[in-house]
């Protein structure tokens, strides 16, 4: 794919799209390659479960722990029962982020289509868990906590609800296609010496977009989880 | 280093909070913007609805960055706390 009009100099699934005559685009293939990477780990992990955990399982509680830790400081024991989905947006984001810096391969988070499908997902759960959570009563979240002004708080509230998925699209978009656009400019310039350097910021910066979107899907949750003020 | 900030959990979360402040005003603009686009064609009520809904979106936007710097600043009041003790 031409990340910003720039030809990328390889595309693996563009040779198979080329080999299969099938016309799927190159983040939905990116996407499935994750996924297929993450099933095939977590069963590996599953099939041998230890009490004393060795080799993979010992990386994986580690970040599931910690994960969860931060969960439940931030939320309280509540967040273990939203807590899977928040595990899963975090390794599946990181996992596209980083195959951004593989070569030959472009991050599916790089295209929008990819950031609003999973933002309309979180979008749409925190409001069924405060829908479940607080039943009718959940439209207190909108009202905010004068009652004379609840008619202008419900629109403004509906407006900065809705403004939530979409900031959470483009702030992931931005900087993942960003820093493809730059990877792909260095690489014109000085293949593989001019790449290398920036691998270390990138790796940072990716780590860091998919924990922002993991916080703030926390956030959310928090905020529909709790009682209205 | 530089890169041992990244080891305490509270430097993440304000790492969060203050990347998430700017396109918080953004974003509210643009949904209110259009919504009242989308409503005023639906509606022919051009541009009154444009103009207020760009007016709310404004509020909403600059009301999430108030509530992103309050939580900031409980945050920094709880960890005050912590140390006082």
């Amino acid at each position: 794919m031409a990340a910003g009009g720039l030809p990328h100099p390889l595309i693996y699934f563009n040779e198979l799209n080329h080999a299969l005559g099938l016309n799927v685009p190159i983040h939905v293939w990116y996407t499935w390659a994750v996924m297929a990477i993450l099933f095939t780990l977590s069963l590996a992990v599953r099939g041998k479960l230890a009490m004393v955990p060795a080799g993979l399982q010992n990386f994986f509680e580690v970040v599931i722990g910690g994960l969860e830790d931060f969960v439940v400081a931030n939320i309280g024991e509540k967040g273990r029962t939203v807590f899977p989905i928040m595990a899963v947006i975090f390794i599946f984001i990181l996992g596209m982020n980083l195959t951004g810096l593989v070569p030959g391969c472009d991050a599916p988070t790089a295209n929008v289509n990819t950031n609003a499908a999973m933002a309309v997902c979180v979008f749409l759960y925190y409001n069924y868990i405060g829908l479940k959570t607080h039943g009718a009563g959940y439209i207190h979240h909108f009202m905010g906590p004068v009652k004379a002004l609840s008619p202008l708080m419900l629109v403004l509230e509906t407006v900065s609800h809705l403004a939530r998925p979409l900031s959470l699209t483009l702030r992931l978009f931005g900087n993942i296609r960003g820093e493809e656009i730059v990877l792909i400019l260095l690489f014109t310039l000085a293949p593989v010496v001019g790449t290398l350097p920036m691998y270390f910021l990138f790796i940072l910066a990716k780590v860091i977009q998919a924990f922002i979107f993991f916080m703030l899907t926390m956030i959310y949750l928090k905020g529909s989880l709790e009682h209205a003020h | 280093m530089a890169f041992k900030i990244f080891k305490e959990k509270a430097a993440w979360d304000m790492i969060g909070t203050a990347s998430t402040m700017g396109m918080h005003m953004v974003s509210g603009t643009l949904v209110g913007l259009t919504m009242g686009y989308f409503l005023d064609r639906w509606l022919g009520t051009e541009p009154w609805l444009l103009l207020s809904f760009l007016l709310v979106g404004i509020v909403a936007g600059f009301k999430m960055v108030i509530e992103d710097s309050q939580r900031i600043l409980r945050k920094q009041k709880d960890e005050d706390d912590d140390k006082g003790v």
